[in-house]
């Protein structure tokens, strides 16, 4: 009886195997790439800070605050003189150095500010919907705390890294769905279609792919018109950065497609009286779908430095909003890394999304070929 | 069994192979020979080892597998265990193409796309011949010829895509033969040919063994083949050998469950027409975690439950060089062989 | 192989002329033109202007014609006259402003692609070969960090670290000193310090890319079934790696050295702003700025027209490395 269980079992098992389809062989193959998966886990972090980054933030964009211009991070005290009174911050006291006489800040030992959870701040909208003004943590009225420190017109660097994150995490996203759709309708196109068709479409994509990236996005940035709302930079910024990828994407789509056509089971299906567009979406797409998830992933990083680099030299998003590379403005100068190293905390953000979104496509490329 | 008369005495060869899912144990216990001037045939499905088995011979497995047991190899310089040998140095290189040689399934993807194939024949004259460029390309030349290259001194030159398959196929067999070899191993060497080709491959490879006076190993999953090249046959399973004869008895008196069942499954010209073809039920099963007892019990039609499943039969001598692992068979030694209607 | 490079050549033409007509088509993109951005700049110095001025100022430089029309007049001068346009910014012809800095451009980036190349498939070769080994994990993680470090930034740190540590920051392609004396053997040793962080920041994305396709790549030929045959024969591991493997492996390193041109011109852009070097891309960045359009232009497409001839030169370097090709091309 015994014996029989377990020799289902192992049957069982073997059938799974076997049996077991494209998707679940490639979860499976995904699952054991650790690093894939712990990097599944930092995005899926800081994916979850820009969601709430306007609750997590303790101040929003525009706050500034001219008698911190520059100030380094606050540190966080326990104990005031020998005795725990929880979590403070000291005031910001600005004083000339006296033989150089540039500025610095010391702490004021005599004003304490306690650090507040769910303390109410500036009014915002969570999600664009609910309005709250409730922040994650807050110091009491008159005190500053200032995680990563200041920039140079005094506004909160952790807060604008926050909501910062939430252009620059979502841009490559938006950029991969365009290059997604360009890329099947473009290359279908080209593919299905053949002739005089694919040899314009052919051409175009491979002169787009011989200008260098950054040259080719400095000088379709500089179209964007200057004076336009925010949002609309945002498209547009979107749009640029998706020519990394869906001209690669284009030619993949191309190639499957002519090579699909010659296929066995597709000449079947067309045989048996299958639509021509049952064709496409049923049979041909399905079949280079992991591949095309796979290059899109691995254009995700090149989208991101490139927005980072736009935005860095003033090309792309533009204040009010801001992003990592508009952050980044700041430390255009030796000096000013020299004095205030905090304003390179962005790099370190920019550094971890790319490392992670490199892992998972590499992750990904390899279970894409589960039976490898 | 006299080492001097065989060429090569394969014993107790275990393989394993680390996988993500656990170890696969891929050959389990395999022991043969293979006399001078023989050819045995290894037969059985695709997965049981077989492969494994010849690379082992040649010691050029993926370092993922580990082999243990002892294959000896009646060499020039008299008995080699190849498992002893270091896998890189140059004693078994010395022995690789030189004394043993192989032939693989595929020739489309045994050349090299970069090289001219006279380039890749000439390589094994040169490290084993002679170093003389000219006389090398001679006996390249000459072996291209003896297998049925027409223009020899011009397709020597081109490159493997210019070839067919059934071309491609003889110019791997001029190359594995050019160094006139002891032992010639065929790994399904015209499964991925036309029907046609494979019948003019299959008697080139006779007719230079007979020339060459070579020992063949062949494997195949086709019987069809073993009868017409063979003069033993070992059948594989599971990474064993379940039943090991002269080709004769294997065919006339076939003794375990799975022989019967391969042979059952050969269509035969001037069979009843309303025969219906045998067929063997079940796949064969994945050789991680096995279960204890015969690798068969789930598919024979002969299993003896307390028996088959608890305990792996032994190897009995059933007739003359006909030896046979099945405890069905065990029971009844001496008895007639049972049949399966 | 001769009509081959023939036909690639002649491929060639249509492939540039299409590109113009698209890096026309975008740099005129941008709303506005010279004369406007000329006009409110000069009208912040105080300066008046009539309308008719402005027409005048558009006329004179051809920009009250469509975009296609321009497109033609700028062609046709281009090939019947080899002239390039006027840069409105720097008050010269675009040809003469653009070869100041050419030929310096093209040899920095040769520079930094020789080193690429030095450096990268001896690592990824060792990589390949010592699969999991402490060295291949360094390798590949450098590899990754230098894949995901933005390079402008990789500039402004190494420059940072070298003020901290020397006290020059090493600004600039050339020292005080050679600019004001020109370039000669005595401080071409200033000069090529002056390379390190140039040749560092730019070559790292592309030599981590480099290395990454040697690597797989040679991964990947490894267990190809010819790699059996050749050990079957008693062909040695060495001879193995080096006659059949690098050499496959070889090949889509090569198709992608055209690739390794563009990410070139494309880091060095954004570093020679950061760095205040003296090559073609701060001069880009400036003319988009100000809508100097044909200046612009022309650096896009002569940055363009060197990655299509890298592209055809490694084409002909494939077809001879690659017989296939060869054959393909005979057959066809």
């Amino acid at each position: 009886m015994v014996l029989q269980n377990v020799m289902d079992r192992n049957k069982r098992k073997e059938e799974e195997y076997y049996l077991a389809s494209q998707w679940t062989l490639m979860r499976r193959k995904f699952k054991k790439h650790k690093l894939a998966m712990a990097s599944l886990w930092v995005l899926g972090f800081l994916y979850f800070v820009a969601l709430f980054g306007n609750f997590i933030a303790p101040y929003n964009l525009v706050a500034y605050n001219s008698k911190i211009v520059n100030a380094p991070p606050t540190k966080i005290h326990m104990f005031h003189e020998g005795k725990y009174i929880g979590p403070f911050v000291y005031g910001i006291k600005m004083e000339r150095d006296p033989v150089s006489k540039r500025k610095m800040y010391i702490e004021n030992k005599d004003e304490i500010y306690k650090i507040k959870w769910f303390t109410h701040g500036s009014e915002y909208k969570l999600f664009g919907l609910i309005k709250t003004d409730i922040h994650l943590f807050g110091v009491e009225q008159g005190g500053v705390v200032l995680l990563m420190g200041a920039d140079s017109m005094g506004r909160d660097l952790f807060s604008r890294m926050i909501l910062g994150s939430q252009v620059s995490l979502t841009v490559p996203f938006a950029g991969a769905i365009i290059s997604f759709v360009l890329g099947i309708i473009i290359g279908g196109i080209a593919g299905y279609f053949g002739g005089a068709i694919d040899s314009v479409i052919s051409r175009i994509i491979e002169v787009l792919s011989a200008l260098p990236t950054i040259p080719l996005w400095m000088a379709l940035s500089a179209s964007i018109p200057p004076d336009i709302p925010v949002v609309r930079v945002y498209l547009y910024i979107t749009i640029i950065v998706s020519f990394i990828s869906w001209t690669g994407l284009a030619r993949i789509v191309r190639g499957k497609f002519i090579s699909m056509r010659k296929e066995d089971y597709i000449m079947a299906a067309r045989i048996a009286g299958v639509s021509t567009w049952k064709i496409i979406i049923k049979h041909m797409v399905p079949g280079f779908m992991s591949y095309l998830i796979v290059s899109l992933t691995l254009g995700i990083p090149g989208m991101i430095i490139g927005e980072t680099s736009m935005s860095f030299l003033g090309l792309g998003i533009r204040s009010p909003a801001t992003s990592w590379g508009v952050l980044l403005q700041e430390a255009q100068e030796i000096t000013s890394i020299a004095m205030h190293p905090w304003k390179l905390i962005p790099l370190f953000a920019v550094i971890i999304t790319v490392l992670a979104f490199n892992f998972i496509g590499d992750g990904l490329r390899d279970a894409a070929d589960p039976y490898k | 069994m006299d080492r001097k008369e065989s060429i090569v005495q394969v014993n107790n060869l275990h393989i394993n192979i680390k996988m993500d899912e656990g170890i696969l144990t891929a050959v389990r216990g395999v022991t043969f020979h293979i006399d001078r001037g023989e050819t045995l045939g290894l037969v059985g499905e695709s997965g049981c080892g077989k492969s494994l088995t010849c690379k082992a011979i040649l010691a050029i497995n993926d370092p993922k597998c580990s082999t243990s047991g002892e294959i000896l190899f009646n060499s020039d310089d008299g008995v080699v265990d190849i498992l002893r040998l270091p896998p890189k140095g140059s004693e078994i290189r010395n022995i690789r193409g030189k004394q043993i040689s192989m032939i693989f399934q595929e020739p489309m993807v045994c050349f090299s796309p970069l090289y001219t194939i006279g380039n890749q024949i000439n390589e094994c004259t040169r490290l084993h011949i002679t170093k003389d460029k000219k006389k090398s390309r001679e006996i390249s030349i000459e072996m291209m010829k003896k297998v049925g290259i027409a223009n020899a001194e011009k397709r020597y030159d081109q490159y493997p895509h210019e070839f067919s398959g059934g071309m491609l196929q003889r110019a791997l067999i001029a190359m594995a033969l050019v160094c006139n070899p002891k032992l010639l191993i065929a790994d399904e060497p015209t499964t991925a040919l036309d029907v046609t080709i494979q019948a003019q491959i299959l008697e080139l490879i006779k007719e230079l063994q007979k020339e060459l006076k070579m020992s063949v190993l062949f494997v195949t999953h086709d019987l069809g083949t073993v009868a017409r090249m063979c003069d033993r046959v070992a059948v594989m399973y599971l990474g064993k050998i379940v039943e090991t004869g002269p080709v004769e008895e294997i065919y006339l008196s076939p003794k375990h469950p799975y022989t019967i069942g391969l042979i059952g499954s050969v269509h035969k010209i001037g069979s009843k027409r309303k025969e219906r073809l045998y067929s063997i039920e079940g796949t064969v099963p994945l050789a991680l975690n096995l279960p204890a007892g015969c690798g068969f019990y789930d598919r024979c039609q002969c299993r003896i439950d307390g028996v088959c499943n608890v305990k792996e039969p032994e190897p009995v001598e059933v007739g003359p060089n006909h030896v046979v692992s099945c405890h069905a068979v065990g029971q009844k030694t001496g008895e007639e062989g049972h049949d399966i209607e | 192989m001769r009509d081959y490079i023939l036909k690639r050549i002649l491929m060639f033409i249509p492939t540039v002329l299409l590109m113009s007509v698209i890096v026309f088509f975008i740099i005129q993109l941008p709303p506005g033109d010279y004369i406007t951005s000329y006009v409110s700049r000069m009208s912040a110095e105080g300066e008046v202007f009539t309308s008719e001025d402005i027409a005048r100022l558009r006329e004179q430089y051809g920009l009250d014609k469509p975009w296609y029309i321009q497109y033609f007049k700028w062609m046709k001068n281009i090939i019947t006259e080899g002239d390039f346009g006027y840069s409105f910014a720097y008050n010269r012809p675009v040809w003469t402003v653009i070869m100041s800095r050419l030929p310096l451009t093209v040899t920095v980036t040769l520079i930094i692609m020789i080193f690429t190349y030095l450096v990268s498939l001896p690592i990824g070769l060792y990589s390949a070969l010592h699969q999991y080994s402490v060295g291949d994990f360094i390798f590949t993680g450098i590899g990754f960090l230098g894949l995901a470090t933005p390079n402008f930034l990789l500039a402004i740190i190494l420059m940072f670290a070298s003020f901290k540590l020397t006290g020059d920051p090493l600004i600039g392609l050339f020292s005080e000193e050679i600019l004001r004396e020109g370039l000669k053997l005595s401080n071409l040793g200033s000069f090529l310090k002056h390379l390190i962080i140039p040749i560092v920041v730019i070559g790292t994305s592309n030599t981590c890319g480099v290395i990454r396709t040697i690597r797989a790549q040679m991964l990947d030929e490894i267990t190809r079934q010819y790699v059996l045959t050749a050990r079957a024969k008693g062909v040695s591991e060495n001879t193995i790696i080096y006659k059949y493997c690098l050499r496959a492996a070889l090949n889509p390193v090569v198709s992608g050295l055209a690739g390794s041109l563009s990410s070139l011109f494309s880091g060095s852009t954004i570093s020679a702003i950061v760095m205040n070097m003296a090559i073609l891309g701060p001069v880009l960045y400036e003319a988009l700025k100000t809508q100097d359009m044909y200046l612009a232009g022309t650096i896009l497409l002569t940055q363009g027209i060197l990655v299509v001839i890298g592209t055809l030169l490694s084409d002909i370097v494939l077809a001879w490395l690659d017989p296939r090709i060869r054959y393909a091309e005979r057959s066809s």
